[in-house]
């Protein structure tokens, strides 16, 4: 949990730091891959909490899920449907639903350390 | 692949997501809303709005143009910019009603209830006002009058039009009844609108039974407007 945090603002400071822009255009489907890359981050969070992490899986759910938003938020556009609902939903029901399973992950630690103790 | 330290991983990717927030953030876009076929009528109203804008102002441009060459044609001769400032000055003239104008239109004779007894007991009702005449002249002017004279006096921007008594005041003159309203427009709209079942002087005729006549003309002359008038208190904006 700590770490991930310490990273993504790590991250926020070398992206304010690097002259990096891309075309205003693609600020839809960038938004869409981030919401993915955050789900996977807190899939990531919770395995590894579980004890079940896999690199592999993580990295490839990292980068497949982005792309996969984002090329759904971009057929949308070309079809006139707004398809990134559906990332976003899922994506978004996901979080919520890591979170709450980290919450409990780590509650359920913390009595288990009181009950030691 | 497992071997890997997964908080290490987690954290490099963190970054990673960082780094897209952050350029994300630096984009300063505005919200990303749907688009709904509302608001896609409403931008394609808002565009052919522009786009008669621009057919008014390119019109205006050519106008324009037309008119800067006459000048530049008159620059080389004297006589040449004296017409065109005098054709420019008739033009005003005209525009200003300092000029007597004739064209089609209709003539409207208005008179009092003759029948006195007929109506009530109020005589008030029964003779013509200066409401009812400006009522009158504005129904005219809907119906694009482009000149009008009440016997012989030529209704401007500024003319006032009062009651003094038995008697109305144009443009500071007294005019008794009968009174003869001159319109110049088109006589067939003219005449819808002073005579249309529901219209203000249809009203007259038949409440208060005041006489009034329309006629189409072929052919009416409304005089120049006689007085002199001169801005005392407005000027022009700098």
């Amino acid at each position: 949990m700590v770490y991930a945090l310490i990273g993504v603002l790590i991250g926020v400071l070398i992206g304010f730091l690097l002259p990096f822009t891309y075309n205003s255009a693609y600020t839809l489907y960038v938004s869409v891959a981030i919401l993915a890359c955050m789900d996977s981050i807190f899939g990531g969070i919770r395995s590894n909490l579980e004890g079940k992490f896999d690199a592999t899986i993580f990295i490839s759910g990292f980068i497949g899920n982005a792309i996969l938003a984002a090329f759904l938020a971009y057929i949308g556009d070309r079809l006139g449907v707004p398809l990134y609902y559906a990332a976003i939903f899922t994506f978004g029901n996901r979080l919520f639903d890591n979170f709450a399973k980290i919450r409990r992950i780590l509650t359920s630690k913390r009595k288990d350390i009181k009950v030691k103790n | 692949m497992k071997d890997f330290n997964p908080k290490i991983v987690i954290a490099v990717f963190s970054i990673l997501v960082g780094i897209l927030l952050a350029s994300q953030i630096k984009m300063n876009i505005q919200m990303v809303t749907p688009v709904t076929i509302e608001s896609i009528k409403r931008l394609e109203l808002e565009v052919k709005a522009l786009r008669n804008d621009i057919d008014d102002l390119k019109s205006n441009i050519e106008e324009k143009e037309r008119y800067l060459g006459l000048i530049e044609n008159a620059n080389y001769g004297d006589s040449n910019i004296i017409d065109v400032l005098e054709d420019e000055k008739e033009k005003n003239m005209m525009l200003a009603g300092y000029k007597s104008v004739e064209g089609p239109g209709i003539e409207i004779v208005m008179f009092d209830n003759i029948n006195s007894d007929e109506l009530s007991f109020d005589f008030n009702d029964g003779i013509i006002h200066d409401v009812d005449m400006q009522n009158i002249l504005n129904d005219l002017r809907v119906a694009g009058a482009e000149a009008i004279s009440i016997n012989g006096e030529r209704v401007l921007a500024f003319s006032d039009i009062k009651c003094a008594g038995p008697v109305i005041r144009v443009n500071g003159r007294s005019l008794g009844t009968p009174f003869i309203i001159s319109a110049i427009g088109d006589p067939k709209l003219l005449m819808a609108a002073i005579s249309a079942p529901g219209t203000y002087s249809d009203m007259l005729t038949r409440v208060y039974g005041i006489g009034i006549q329309p006629y189409m003309k072929d052919k009416l002359i409304i005089p120049a407007y006689s007085g002199d008038f001169t801005f005392v208190y407005a000027k022009t904006v700098q």
